[in-house]
């Protein structure tokens, strides 16, 4: 069990150094997530107060900063799984199940570099938020909850990615699902509340789990951490981990079989 | 005569591909109506600011939705080109007596052909949105605009291909045109904008561009709008021009 542990941790690391070292794995998970808040922050800061039916906030820095966090672990899952894809291309993946590591440890150390790269990126997010005036109302509570909403969601991006990943083979088919993600994002409450959209627009946010995640996500900033929908928000990304994971966890099961491993 | 030949048989190729590879046809078509409908549909609460004037905002995204859907035409016109450099097809082309500016010419005439056919989606999408069709001659101004638009940015695209010759640049295309896009007056009005994209959006000329379709869609085309687009796409139809035809000439020094 310690042995699988250390495998486990070193090939997290071994990830987690593989993403560092390539700008083109981290660069767009931060650059694009970034410059949308600073876009929208700018395009939409008259509409607190103004727009009928948005939220009481400070301000839209306040109310836009869980969408990008959620968005930066999106683009960051997506990443994780085409490395994943990457590893099966170059035969380093077959060397792996060839060698005499736990066959887990490999599954369990990719998903554990998704979730950090998850959580650190939310916090990074967070502080620049921060640093440019925006205020977490949940204050250190609201914190955690936050670094627990992005682990989950890393985790579940992640699982996809392995996913598609083990069934594909290739990195570029793993990022051709980055745009449905997109999709899902926009189709929801990640950039403005659903009480201003409307018609069927506003059926599929209210349908959308991404929409009840994200509110949950952005309790914690505006109004320290509302009960219900923090809890809502935290079922839906739990439900989408475990989910996600789960199947994953089958999917390279079912690889390895194959392989006789 | 014959480069006009050769540059329309450059775009009829390139068009070609286009109708023939699905993985370029899809996004093509689907990348300005996703962006009509998110934009319009995500953000229509913001319509409600006096700054819109009472316009509804569907109709003040189909400006933005159309020029979106020109530069994402233009810079797939240069990853075209990006291809035929990796693949060896423009080097042939380099070596048969074909002027320089046709070889630029077709890909070009390619990007406004298909922002022709991504306005006409947009405009299809809005009418059934519940849009009307400005007048005659403000319809030509919105369709000319992103024509235009789609020209800057394929010349900025073949500018990066002719340098790079690698598809890997696309990426290099695509965020600059629509960063470009995006830091002006995408999603509200100029007087609606607070803090560093108001100033950024003050010099940068799509902003212009944008503020001259939108007049066209929605009041009507008006000189002081319109004046201000037109210089706006000559500047840069320049610089891209120049940036485009000396990596023609850089080529040629260095094939």
């Amino acid at each position: 069990m310690n042995l699988m542990l250390r495998q486990t941790g070193a090939l997290a690391w071994r990830s987690v150094v593989t993403t560092i070292r390539i700008p083109q794995a981290w660069f767009p998970s931060l650059f694009f997530p970034l410059a949308l808040l600073a876009i929208f922050t700018a395009s939409f800061s008259n509409a607190p107060g103004r727009v009928p039916g948005f939220p009481p906030v400070r301000g839209f820095l306040d109310f836009a900063v869980a969408g990008s966090v959620l968005q930066g672990v999106l683009i960051a899952g997506t990443g994780a799984g085409s490395a994943f894809a990457a590893d099966m291309e170059t035969g380093f993946f077959d060397r792996l199940v060839a060698s005499p590591v736990s066959r887990w440890a490999i599954l369990i150390g990719r998903l554990g570099a998704s979730v950090a790269q998850g959580i650190v990126q939310g916090l990074l997010f967070l502080g620049i938020a921060v640093a440019f005036g925006a205020r977490v109302e949940g204050g250190l509570g609201g914190l955690l909850i936050l670094v627990v909403f992005a682990a989950l969601l890393a985790a579940a991006i992640g699982g996809i990615g392995v996913i598609l990943a083990l069934r594909t083979g290739s990195g570029e088919a793993v990022q051709g699902t980055f745009p449905l993600f997109f999709v899902l994002l926009f189709f929801s409450s990640a950039f403005f509340p659903r009480e201003t959209m409307t018609g069927w627009y506003k059926a599929i946010a209210d349908a959308n789990p991404i929409s009840h995640i994200v509110e949950g996500m952005r309790s914690q900033v505006i109004d320290g951490g509302d009960v219900r929908t923090t809890l809502v928000g935290l079922a839906f990304a739990l439900g989408f981990a475990v989910l996600s994971v789960g199947i994953s966890a089958i999917t390279y099961r079912g690889r390895l079989a194959t392989e006789g491993a | 005569m014959g480069s006009l030949r050769i540059s329309l048989g450059l775009a009829g190729r390139n068009l070609l591909l286009v109708r023939r590879v699905p993985s370029v046809f899809i996004p093509s078509l689907v990348m300005p109506l996703f962006i009509l409908v998110a934009t319009s549909g995500a953000f229509r609460g913001i319509g409600a600011l006096p700054d819109f004037a009472g316009a509804s905002y569907l109709a003040f995204t189909v400006p933005m939705a159309a020029t979106m859907g020109a530069g994402f035409a233009g810079v797939n016109s240069g990853m075209t080109l990006a291809r035929d450099l990796e693949g060896g097809f423009f080097d042939r082309l380099q070596a048969s007596p074909a002027s320089r500016i046709a070889l630029l010419a077709g890909p070009l005439l390619a990007a406004v052909a298909r922002s022709l056919f991504t306005t006409t989606v947009v405009y299809i999408a809005a009418m059934l949105g519940g849009v009307r069709f400005p007048g005659p001659l403000d319809t030509v101004v919105v369709y000319a605009l992103a024509a235009a638009f789609a020209s800057v940015a394929s010349l900025w695209a073949i500018g990066i291909a002719l340098r790079t010759k690698s598809v890997q640049a696309s990426p290099l295309m695509q965020v600059v045109v629509f960063m470009s896009v995006f830091m002006s007056v995408a999603y509200t009005p100029r007087s609606a904008l607070r803090g560093w994209l108001s100033h950024v959006a003050d010099w940068n000329p799509v902003t212009f561009i944008l503020e001259g379709s939108r007049n066209a869609q929605l009041a009507g085309i008006t000189w002081d709008r319109l004046g201000p687009a037109l210089l706006a796409v000559g500047i840069l139809i320049a610089l891209t021009g120049t940036f485009a035809l000396r990596g023609l000439r850089r080529l040629d020094r260095n094939p």
